[in-house]
């Protein structure tokens, strides 16, 4: 397309921004295009599991054998986003334990390394596993930030040239003469629609892919599968936790930053609901339930949040859980499939097999563009990871960090040395719980395509913490207001932002939830007023 | 139940960041290096227990006063958890300063025997001048005396062999400080506890530690707690105390930071105050007080007196007094902490703490000021010039012994 | 030991009780787990912002009448709450904290985010308008200062110009104040006061914010001044050439804070007992039902006895009421507690309407007595956000019910009732 891109890719998730990384390291001018945030869908909503494979490798070998590349390949260029904690495959006395010697042989054969090892080995490498436990196994499992992975891929798309348009949805896909020139999208900030032109678009919308197909006219059946979570306030355990049985309800607890986050469960739930999904109290029984049984200490550890995503599989059959639907990665060229030139959808996958989805797509792009350039996403490290190593990355800015420039250094690896964090300006904290400082605030608004406060949220962590967001929001706000000029509408977002992270407690207000919701209604309502919307 | 709230001994989940105990940290206020009892404490907790690269060694500049965990809202324990994290993650070697000042027994051991000479040393100029430049103890300093005479050789030479006479008996955990530098404190504890019919026997006690917790060294500190918990299991009698800090580490620092059971026999260790206000409510004992006695005295509750809760013991006991008029000083840290004020780092910021309590003392003007704690009483006779004595002291002046000893004989 | 009365709890209504009943001639100790909600008070009092329907009440005492009659205020009645209301400027000024304000009318405050909302007293710091009088033509000189986000001065600036002034921001910038913000958490209302403690600081300050006004009448700034009295903002007010309001910060308080120290003082020179940092964790009960005594972490096995004994222990936030995954208890006597038994029915989903959580309370007898398992306990009356039968947070009466049921309660004990 003359004056156009040459690829369009929509969806801001780990796919599409994984995808736009991948084209513009292959020379291809890209627009990315999400009609919220980035990381608002499938991504930012689940475990931030590295998975080893392991939990794949009895019941499929193929997608286990791509986590296990993925997670050595992450584990290197993404290093700043993942954590290589290793994990457990624990069996419990109601677990069949003949089972272990099958998921071991499934995994080795995948190519993950397994390991065999005493259940008291596994108490002294973890003690809060469940003391009971009859049966061990050690596998590369980790954990990974997906904000910051996603961010990641966002932030080097556009180092190469990429552009990126959030909140702007796609309400038609242009054709012309059975070929997609481009999308028309709906600015949701303006009010105002406007087309773009590109030679090939890419459909990385995920479960809301489905809705993007039929706009282009071609059918991608996706089968939606909400999964609930709760988030524990600190980290409960230093290894990921599993169950060593076939995948089930709640059994894996993942250390992820400053959290532990235990999951999920399974049901299948209608199209039109997956823009809002909520947890239930019987979810909520469920997990904790569940959770007690891989680490007893969770059943008396302040829960932060409890949250629910849908997963983006493809469907297939009619299991009406959703469980035993290949986790695999669809690419299809709907020339191939539909006759429907120049447009490809990329669904299914895992947030961790990411970069091979997105290499796979952007293959399609180029066959169809022509363009032989190799993908070496799997070579170059993401902004951020360059360095590695969280004291070595702090100790080649700052010869003694602070307290504050460590926590940058903890989310934005050597990319902190972009952040204004030497001013007693940059580093004054805004988010205490998080240890965000106004210099990551100012960075991110000013850098990072920052528009709501649940956006900076979801760049800095801030408001992420122990209190949800009472003292730090009112804070941001008042960043916001003063760097955009428009206090009215900081404001709002403001409100916006509380009644978000309320939605995340409270499924969960009992105990030290409620009572720091008591806090939070006291101070938000008598102290700041901001039940009155009327500004 | 499918979920029970809180749990963990430190309990830093219980925080719901109302910042409360910010507002009441006295180190906060003159020390920009401190993070914070909130960040230091529950805050940093969390990232500690992400990743070990998140421990800050600012935590030492907490000088453990406690004033944070009594102002919390929410029970968190702050103090024990930044106390915590040091021994879990600190990795400062202790040095020769460290062990000088934790060494508080053994070094009033070899100290003793040359007491006149160790003090003048301590006390002059040049020896000062040594302290600060080799050590990093501040030259502006006034180390405390060593007595020439201990606490232990008067008691078994002059009161040892008529304790089994006493109907009732205590055990009584001296101190270091009562032992080295203030004999005069546990002389005046025998001779009220056997006034009101109770005997006092010593035990094979070693220093609580308090100093060695504060120096980080963890090993050291955790010999002695086993071995006086050992001691006072042996004893069998309630441990009773002369020094508020002492008593604190006894019975709370032990379980809360060296992870030290203690259950079986904290309830019996309380400060003399407490043990004979409960004596007279339980109408066990009576007192008689001398009627010529005056005296205008301030109180200051040393921060661990008020971590404990016991300063109305104290203040009871000292109302009973006929001829004392008493004020009650406002609730401040004199700065001390221990050993903390005497490291030439700390020294200004100790200073700086003290100031308030400082000026207070000189508008009330009393005659002498009363505090349970040692360390106290060196800092304020220091920064004030007035003296402090020990409530215990004070008691042992007001009271008519020999009446006393009448109305309690059985 | 033994006292005349024990207060569990040390916060607003804790303490007006206590001064009230120590300076009658009683003994009292007030058991105080951890500092209270006077730290984070808005600097004004609220006796009834909002009615059951949603409308803010004029004159105060007739508005009483719309409330159900289990609530705290019904139980003082029209006649006594009226008689206590017009006492309460006075107990406060005997205390040392001078309040103003139309003690049976409702006046409007400005919120830290800018809103207007309904107060009935407040303290030195804090302006009060009557409705309708907030329009003016007047300019307005917003001041913060440099780096401290606790005040959000965009917002109170939008505020302004809402309300028909011209509205201009200025930061002031002061080399005590900058280096809070060294420390990472610092940089807070409660600090910054101490930092302008020093009168030269003070003075630097006030001619920096001279220097900065132009032709404005009116200057905003936050309050972060007077943390021990108010002649901080006695100076500021008299040395400033225009009319000065200070504006809420976020949390802590510093106006609340001046006003708990200064009746916790008022409490201690009247001779009462107070035990900070203590929590009550046991009671004792005798045959007839009455509290014996009661036990604190503190105090181990000495029993805390007396004739009489208070709950304030503040409502779920001051953990005078657990949430337990399925239950809500009181946990020091077992009280009966009045909260809807479902836990979908506590909460509302949309965080800004009525939560019905804010209103948990013990279940009491006309006379504030506590109810346990359905009978009254004779000698335990429970008052302030403790209490049950109203939900504080959304009527806007946190402050009426703790002051009017703290009187009600020492007048009863008294016997002057």
């Amino acid at each position: 397309m003359k004056d156009g891109y040459d690829v369009i890719i929509i969806g801001g998730g780990i796919t599409g921004a994984g995808t736009a990384r991948d084209c513009a390291m292959r020379g291809l001018k890209v627009l990315l295009i999400e009609r919220n945030d980035i990381a608002t869908g499938a991504t930012g909503r689940n475990h931030g599991l590295l998975h080893s494979g392991a939990r794949y490798a009895v019941t499929d070998r193929e997608s286990a054998a791509e986590c296990i590349r993925e997670n050595l390949i992450l584990k290197r260029i993404a290093r700043n986003c993942v954590e290589d904690t290793s994990g457990l495959f624990i069996s419990l006395p109601e677990d069949d334990l003949a089972y272990q010697a099958t998921f071991v042989q499934s995994c080795l054969a995948a190519g993950i390394d397994a390991r065999i090892i005493d259940p008291k080995e596994a108490l002294t490498m973890e003690p809060s596993v469940n003391p009971e436990l009859t049966g061990a196994v050690v596998v590369p499992d980790g954990s990974v930030d997906p904000f910051r992975l996603c961010l990641a891929n966002v932030i080097d798309a556009k180092a190469r040239g990429a552009e990126v348009l959030v909140y702007h949805e796609v309400v038609d896909v242009l054709q012309e003469n059975g070929r997609v020139i481009g999308v028309r999208v709906l600015d949701k900030v303006h009010g105002e629609v406007k087309d773009c032109y590109g030679s090939v678009t890419v459909n990385a919308g995920g479960i809301w892919g489905h809705h993007i197909a039929s706009l282009a006219g071609v059918n991608v059946g996706m089968f939606p599968a909400k999964g609930a979570l709760l988030i524990f306030a600190h980290r409960v355990a230093k290894l990921v936790l599993n169950r060593c049985r076939k995948p089930a309800n709640a059994d894996i607890l993942v250390p992820g930053d400053t959290v532990s986050i235990i999951g999920t469960t399974s049901t299948r739930i209608p199209y039109e609901e997956c823009d809002d999904v909520r947890v239930t109290p019987d979810e909520v029984d469920l997990l904790l339930r569940e959770g007690a049984l891989l680490s007893p200490s969770l059943s008396s550890t302040r829960i932060l949040r409890a949250y629910a995503g849908v997963r983006p599989l493809v469907a297939s059959g009619d299991d009406p859980t959703g469980r035993s639907i290949s986790r695999g990665i669809v690419c299809i060229d709907h020339e191939v499939r539909d006759g429907l030139k120049d447009f490809i959808t990329i669904t299914g996958g895992k947030l961790m097999t990411y970069r091979l989805m997105a290499e796979q797509a952007t293959d399609a792009v180029c066959a169809r563009l022509g363009i032989s350039a190799r993908c070496t996403t799997a070579e170059v490290h993401l902004p951020g990871s360059e360095i590695g190593g969280l004291e070595e990355t702090a100790r080649k800015i700052w010869e003694v960090p602070t307290t504050v420039q460590k926590a940058a250094v903890g989310r934005a690896g050597s990319r902190a040395s972009q952040i204004e964090l030497d001013s007693d300006e940059g580093q004054g904290i805004i988010c205490e719980c998080e240890e965000v400082s106004y210099g990551e605030i100012a960075s991110a608004v000013d850098h990072l395509d920052v528009r709501t406060l649940t956006d900076l949220r979801r760049r800095t962590r801030f408001g992420m913490g122990t209190c949800q967001g009472e003292l730090c929001g009112f804070r941001a706000a008042g960043v916001l207001a003063m760097k955009t000029g428009n206090a009215s509408s900081a404001r709002k977002d403001l409100r916006d932002f509380m009644n978000e992270r309320w939605k995340g407690m409270f499924p969960i207000a009992w105990g030290e939830t409620l009572r720091e919701a008591a806090f939070t209604q006291w101070v938000s309502k008598e102290v700041l007023g901001l039940e009155d919307n009327g500004i | 139940m499918i979920h029970n709230e809180h749990i963990r001994s430190s309990n830093f989940e219980e925080c719901i960041k109302c910042t409360i105990c910010t507002e009441f940290c006295p180190v906060i206020e003159v020390n920009p290096l401190f993070p914070g009892p909130k960040q230091a404490g529950p805050d940093g907790e969390r990232f500690r227990l992400k990743n070990s690269f998140f421990f800050d060694e600012n935590l030492k500049y907490c000088m453990n006063c406690k004033r944070c965990e009594t102002a919390c809202p929410s029970g968190v324990k702050i103090a024990d958890i930044i106390h915590s994290a040091r021994m879990d993650y600190g990795t400062v070697i202790p040095h020769l300063r460290e062990r000088i000042l934790a060494g508080t027994d053994v070094m009033g051991t070899l100290a003793r025997p040359f007491a006149p000479i160790v003090n003048a040393v301590a006390g002059s100029k040049a020896g000062k001048t040594v302290m600060d430049k080799v050590l990093g103890i501040d030259h502006r300093r006034s180390f405390p005396k060593y007595a020439g005479h201990g606490f232990i050789g008067w008691f078994k030479k002059e009161k040892a062999s008529i304790q089994d006479s006493f109907p009732s008996q205590v055990a009584f955990f001296h101190g270091c400080s009562v032992e080295y530098q203030h004999p005069e404190v546990g002389k005046a504890f025998v001779e009220v506890l056997n006034a009101v019919g109770v005997g006092v026997r010593l035990m094979d006690e070693k220093c609580c530690g308090v100093a060695m917790i504060s120096n980080a060294m963890w090993p050291q500190a955790r010999r002695n707690a086993i071995h006086n918990l050992k001691e006072f299991r042996k004893a069998g009698l309630p441990v009773v105390t002369t020094s508020s800090t002492c008593t604190l580490t006894l019975r709370d620092e032990y379980p809360n930071i060296l992870a030290l059971r203690n259950d079986d026999v904290r309830e019996d260790i309380v400060i003399v105050e407490k043990f004979l206000s409960d004596m007279l409510d339980e109408g066990d004992i009576k007192l008689v007080f001398r009627p010529d006695y005056k005296a205008k005295v301030a109180y200051h509750v040393p921060c661990h007196m008020e971590k404990l809760g016991w300063s109305i013991f104290t203040r009871r006991l000292l109302e009973m007094v006929p001829g004392l008029e008493l004020t009650v000083l406002d609730p401040g840290c004199c700065g001390i902490a221990g050993t903390y004020g005497f490291k030439k780092e700390n020294y200004q910021y100790a200073q700086a703490i003290g100031q308030p309590l400082f000026d207070e003392i000189r508008a009330e003007d009393p005659e002498y000021v009363v505090s349970e704690c040692e360390t106290c009483k060196w800092q304020i006779e220091m920064s004030t010039g007035y003296k402090v004595v020990n409530p215990i002291v004070l008691l042992y002046e007001a009271l008519d012994l020999d009446k006393t000893r009448e109305a309690n004989m059985r | 030991m033994r006292y005349d009365v024990v207060i569990i709890g040390g916060g607003l209504s804790a303490l007006v009780c206590g001064i009230r009943l120590q300076r009658s001639g009683k003994s009292v100790l007030l058991v105080s787990s951890g500092q209270n909600a006077m730290h984070f008070s808005s600097g004004s009092f609220g006796f009834l912002g909002r009615l059951p329907d949603g409308s803010v009440p004029d004159g105060l005492i007739d508005a009483v009448q719309a409330l159900p009659e289990s609530h705290p205020y019904r139980k003082v009645g029209t006649d006594r709450l009226r008689e206590y209301a017009g006492q309460t400027i006075g107990f406060f000024e005997s205390a040392g904290i001078l309040l103003h304000g139309d003690p049976l009318h409702n006046s409007l405050r400005l919120t830290a985010s800018g809103a207007t909302k309904p107060a009935w007293l407040a303290m030195e710091d804090v302006t009060l308008f009557l409705s309708g009088e907030v329009s003016s033509s007047g300019k307005v000189l917003v001041v913060t200062l440099k780096g401290f986000t606790d005040f959000n001065a965009p917002f109170v600036a939008s505020a302004f110009s809402r309300m028909g002034y011209t509205c201009r921001l200025e930061e002031v910038e002061m080399e005590e104040i900058a280096s809070l913000r060294k420390n990472p958490t610092e940089m807070r209302s409660v600090n910054i006061a101490r930092a302008l403690e020093g009168q030269h600081v003070l003075d630097r300050f006030i001619s920096c914010v001279r220097g900065k006004l132009k032709d404005e009448d009116t200057v905003v700034l936050p309050q972060v001044f007077g943390l021990k009295d108010t002649s901080p903002l006695a100076a500021i007010r008299s040395r400033i050439p225009a009319h000065v309001h200070f504006i809420g910060t976020m949390i802590p308080s510093v106006p609340g804070i001046r006003t708990q120290m200064s009746l916790k003082s008022a409490f201690l020179s009247a001779g009462g007992t107070f035990l900070p940092g203590d929590t009550a964790v046991r009671a004792g009960f005798d045959g007839s039902g009455s509290v014996a005594a009661v036990f604190t972490s503190n105090l181990g096995k000495t029993p805390l006895e007396a004739g009489e004994f208070i709950l304030a222990s503040g409502g779920l936030w001051g953990k005078g009421l657990d949430a337990k995954y399925d239950a809500v208890i009181e946990p020091l006597f077992s009280l009966d507690v009045d909260y809807p038994g479902e836990r979908k029915q506590w909460y509302d989903p949309d965080f800004f309407a009525r939560q019905s959580f804010t209103g948990f309370g013990v279940v009491t007898d006309d006379a504030f007595r506590a109810v346990k398992g359905g009978k009254t306990v004779p000698n335990l009356r429970v008052i302030g956000a403790e209490c049950g039968g109203a939900n504080p947070l959304e009527e806007g009466s946190g402050a009426g019910i703790a002051i009017m049921s703290a009187f009600m309660a020492a007048d009863s004990i008294l016997g002057s009732i």
